[in-house]
């Protein structure tokens, strides 16, 4: 690591660049509407003008496939990164010495990590006017997702800050005269930011996953707007599947994202 | 352990040439058959219980079963039924009129919460019994009951002694029960009937209904030759048998039921004026009802296993539709010429209305549902070459229920309807404007407009009507009516797919329940 | 002799365990004290309760600590702050779990300066006097890319950045090999010598800190047991620990 970045790492950021780059510029790269139905190729295997073929609505898949990279490359980090920054947040209350604090934080965790939280997407799609613009309900959705979300990437910072708590480096640090300030900001950030990269790739997929289950519920990213998630509901469809290779595209490129983030991963084991 | 697994099957399909076996989905709740309330227990009930008539399923004819013969008496008010003789029950115990006349007062009895009890009542009154010796029984109503001997297709005759696996008066008995795994039925070898070459029907020896959730799973054992039908598949099951070459799976034609979208006509506070305006207006209505591709919707829905609906009773329903409704036109310019002498224009691509509003609903339906929510997509589309902005949006079952009748938090909807008798009065609730069901409004004070109005009066006076023929005029109005106005705009009826093993023979194919089941004792494997 | 640098009477107790019992001690300026004693003594404990640290290991102290004549129990936190690292310096055992194995060098380096001064700074001369490199590819290592020794003088140039007048070193050779260590006493030897800081050294080994120290002593199950020059307790150990302790030593090194 000490001599600059190692070429795999190079081909791993360009390579998400690239997938980041082809979301962003679905409107330009995207060679129909991704609603446009086609009614006449229902159902219909990869043909000139049609690269990946049409789904069963008659819609172009690469087309669609750009925009759900759009929505799913934007959106699903954008979740993650809620979710850390909420639980940096609370976590921050493991380091504190009230015990009562560090309680209600172990508490709030352990029922947010239980809970079902469906229902809290359930009551947002109640409380959402049924006309509100099917951007603002995607990004709400995935906010909430990144809110609900917290717990997950909380247990591992205060697994992490509770360790802190016993590190040698830490007395060496009170015994320098650091004011507490410090030692959080200079001394247990990098660890902390280092445990933030890790949960950050592990969230993505699983932000992603999790809008396509919501989908099923009709509370994900609504038709027609395409997404990774709703894209991957046609894999339930063996048939359609056995149609057409091409439905297998958006998993493909799920799976070399995550590839790519795998690969990006810090070389050395997390240090609590 | 393995030699025995595998000797399993062996010995299953050891238990006789003639054991029809197809699945149920989920385990019956009872085996009483006057307490059968939902699909599992009807099922075991259509099998297992002896009536006085049924209605043949393909003629529409009621026919004598366990009574030789009936006659219904005073303008509709009273039935008589002249058992055959000699009649026995599945242990050989005698079966009389003292045993019919004991089967309808415990199901009439109102501590006993009967389904079968509520359709022998009229409202609240209880009809009168009278037994005329062994093989003679009569009931009489104060006022015309309609459908008097229909009703009895589904009164099944009970033994004296309800034991947990009763004894029974049809082609069948419960002989076994494994919850959660199979219900094992027996012949009945006291059944009365016979084929005209005298011999003792069912050909039957058993039919075993294994208790299997999962339709995948269904369709795979059926492909397998381990079921032998399958009484009803969606378009891509029956797209798959096609395909796999076992080529079992037949279409019955349109089945009795329907795909619908309707729009909120309710003065509902989350809903604009100038939305209600639009939605209660029978040419906006028409309008959108015109511009909706119903052929492409069944083709790519439904992959060709639909048809376009024409209005609320199905083609397949052959007495009691409206042969005189041509179907609904579908000419988006015509449409929209209609609206603009209600003021719309369409410019740059966007309907509006008088005030300048531009022409946007929401239309709900049932998330997870693929059918409705590709028609619902395919809506959208097609409204778009009217400047008609459709947001789809899928909810859950039970939000969905909520906002249709509770909260009326909605603009419209789509959904259907799976009917599983064919009389018109099955919809009543739909369709009464006081109705918890009425879709368009429910549970209206007073119908709002005259049509509305006179709606309510058709379907409460052709309930009240003795004969059939007086009943199907009003019927026939009524589907005039809903078709000029299109409270409810019909989109399709899909067809009734079912599956059957080409060794099962004497089916009868039908798309009223239960279908090929209908006439089970005739049923034999080759 | 002047006014002592440190002077204390401590009793330190876990919970309801004391391990401490009114051990007492002081230091003269530029005195060398060794206190050896076996694991479990309550040494590392006496450390952190000079420096009052020991709360955050969940212990108590009671009794007098007075540092160049300030008595530091009364302190507020903020004010004993302003002391740690300035006017006592410690050196922690085991540099690969007291450095930060995230941070750089230069990031240690600069915060531990922060944390008692403004303005730049300049760590050459202190790298140097610790004889570690002062080049940008050694200031731009991470703490666990340091060898043992490195790293423990690191920890050592750290403690003895703001000149303090009293430096605590507990077990600072136990984690390093003969040679490494005995270059290490060699430097503590030299500090001492050549900036006159007073040396608390904290040992199991009372062989190998015997050379270097003033004083010793020895304290057994959180009692002081005996103090004296290293010879005196060598030659005439009174206590029966003591004398259990200089008769497990090797023989041959004994100093006439």
């Amino acid at each position: 690591m000490a001599g600059g970045p190692r070429p795999m790492t190079r081909l791993a950021v360009t390579l998400l660049c690239l997938v980041v780059v082809l979301g962003l510029a679905a409107p330009w790269l995207a060679p129909h509407p991704y609603a446009q139905q086609i009614r006449e190729f229902t159902t219909t295997a990869p043909q000139p003008g049609f690269p990946m073929g049409l789904d069963d609505l008659g819609r172009d898949r690469l087309s669609r496939l750009l925009y759900a990279t759009r929505v799913s490359v934007l959106l699903a980090p954008a979740a993650a990164t809620i979710s850390i920054l909420v639980a940096l947040l609370l976590s921050a209350l493991a380091a504190t010495p009230s015990r009562t604090l560090r309680w209600s934080l172990s508490l709030g965790n352990s029922i947010f990590l239980s809970l079902p939280w469906i229902f809290l997407f359930i009551i947002l799609r109640a409380k959402l006017p049924l006309n509100t613009d099917p951007v603002v309900s995607v990004t709400l959705t995935f906010a909430l997702m990144g809110v609900a979300g917290w717990a997950v990437p909380s247990r591992a910072f205060t697994a992490s800050i509770l360790g802190m708590k016993d590190a040698g480096w830490l007395l060496q640090a009170r015994a320098a005269g650091l004011k507490p300030w410090r030692i959080a900001t200079s001394h247990a950030w990098p660890h902390l930011w280092a445990l933030a990269l890790a949960q950050f790739r592990i969230l993505i997929p699983a932000y992603v996953l999790s809008e396509a289950s919501l989908g099923l519920l009709g509370l994900g990213v609504a038709d027609p707007m395409p997404s990774w998630g709703n894209l991957l509901q046609d894999l339930q469809h063996p048939d359609v599947v056995q149609a057409n290779p091409w439905t297998l595209a958006p998993l493909g490129l799920l799976v070399f994202v995550m590839i790519c983030l795998e690969v990006l991963a810090p070389s050395r084991k997390v240090a609590l | 352990m393995k030699p025995l697994l595998l000797l399993l099957p062996l010995v299953l399909s050891a238990a006789g040439p003639q054991q029809l076996r197809f699945a149920i989905q989920g385990d019956p709740r009872t085996f009483d058959v006057l307490m059968a309330a939902e699909s599992n227990s009807e099922t075991v009930r259509y099998l297992t219980a002896g009536v006085l008539v049924r209605v043949n399923r393909t003629t529409d004819v009621v026919q004598p079963e366990l009574a030789e013969s009936f006659l219904v008496k005073e303008a509709g008010r009273a039935i008589t039924f002249k058992l055959r003789p000699g009649l026995q029950f599945s242990d050989g115990a005698p079966l009389t009129a003292a045993d019919v006349e004991r089967t309808l007062r415990r199901a009439l009895d109102p501590q006993s919460g009967s389904p079968t009890g509520d359709t022998l009542r009229a409202g609240d009154a209880v009809p009168a019994i009278t037994v005329a010796g062994p093989r003679e029984i009569t009931l009489r109503y104060k006022a015309p009951k309609p459908n008097i001997d229909r009703l009895f297709d589904s009164v099944g005759i009970t033994p004296a002694t309800q034991a947990k696996l009763p004894t029974s008066s049809g082609a069948f008995f419960v002989a076994e029960y494994q919850p959660g795994s199979f219900v094992l039925l027996r012949r009945n070898p006291h059944y009365f009937k016979r084929d005209p070459q005298g011999v003792q029907l069912p050909y039957l020896d058993s039919i075993r209904l294994d208790i299997q959730q999962n339709r995948d799973i269904e369709l795979t054992r059926f492909e397998r030759g381990e079921l032998h039908l399958i009484n009803k598949i969606d378009a891509d099951g029956y797209a798959n048998l096609s395909r796999s070459g076992t080529r079992h799976a037949t279409s019955l034609g349109s089945s009795l039921d329907s795909e619908f979208l309707w729009f909120n006509q309710a003065p509902a506070k989350t809903l604009p004026d100038w939305k209600h305006t639009w939605f209660t207006s029978a040419t906006f209505r028409h309008a959108i009802s015109a511009a909706i591709r119903r052929e492409d919707m069944a083709r790519i829905v439904f992959k060709g296993h639909a048809h376009p609906a024409v209005g609320p009773i199905s083609p397949a329903n052959r007495f009691w539709v409206n042969a005189s409704l041509k179907p609904l036109p579908t000419d988006a310019k015509a449409s929209l010429s209609e609206l603009t002498k209600e003021g719309f224009t369409l410019r740059e691509g966007i309907l509006r209305d008088k005030a300048g509003h531009p022409v946007e609903f929401s239309l709900i339906t049932q998330a997870g549902n693929r059918p409705r929510e590709r028609m619902a997509s395919l809506v959208a589309d097609d409204l778009k070459a009217i400047g008609v902005k459709v947001n789809v949006v899928t909810l859950d079952f039970g939000s969905m229920l909520d906002r249709i009748a509770k909260s009326l938090d909605y603009e419209a909807a789509l959904l259907g309807f799976a009917n599983v008798e064919a009389d018109p009065s099955e919809e009543m609730n739909v369709w009464l404007s006081s109705g918890a069901q009425h879709a368009w409004w429910p549970a209206q004070k007073t119908p709002g407009t005259p049509w509305e109005a006179r709606i309510d009066q058709l379907e409460l006076n052709q309930a009240a009507e003795a004969t059939r023929a007086a009943r199907k005029k009003l019927v026939d109005e009524f589907q005039k009516i809903v078709r000029d106005q299109e409270p409810i705009i019909y989109l399709l009826n899909p067809d009734y797919l079912v599956a059957v093993a080409p060794s099962l023979k004497g089916v009868v194919p039908t798309v009223v329940p239960p279908q090929i089941l209908w006439n089970a004792e005739w049923l034999r494997l080759e | 002799m002047s006014r002592p640098v440190l002077q204390y009477r401590i009793s330190a107790r876990y919970g309801a365990t004391e391990v401490l019992h009114e051990v007492a001690a002081a230091l003269a300026p530029a005195q060398i004290v060794s206190l050896v004693g076996l694991s479990g003594s309550g040494k590392s404990t006496l450390a952190l309760a000079l420096l009052r640290l020991l709360r955050y290991r969940g212990g108590q102290v009671t009794g007098s600590i007075r540092l160049e004549g300030r008595e530091l129990t009364t302190l507020a936190e903020s004010e004993m702050r302003a002391i740690r690292g300035h006017r006592i310096g410690y050196v922690p055992q085991s540099p690969g779990l007291s450095l930060n194995p995230r941070l750089r060098v230069q990031t240690l380096l600069h915060e531990t300066w922060r944390a008692h001064a403004a303005g730049p700074a300049n760590h050459q001369a202190l790298l140097e006097s610790v004889q570690l490199p002062a080049d940008a590819v050694f200031l731009r290592k991470r703490a666990d890319e340091l060898s043992t020794g490195q790293g423990q003088r690191l920890l050592i140039a750290l403690a003895l950045m703001h000149s303090p007048a009293l430096l605590i070193a507990d077990e600072p050779t136990s984690a390093l090999d003969a040679i490494t260590q005995a270059s290490i006493l060699d430097l503590f030897a030299k500090i001492n010598r050549e900036r006159g800081t007073a040396i608390l050294f904290i040992s199991h080994d009372l062989l190998s800190v015997a050379g270097i120290s003033h004083r010793v002593d020895i304290l057994h199950e959180g009692h002081l047991v005996e103090s004296g020059p290293p010879v005196a307790v060598f030659r005439t150990p009174q206590h029966p620990f003591t004398r259990r302790l200089v008769a497990a030593m090797p023989r041959l090194v004994l100093p006439d």
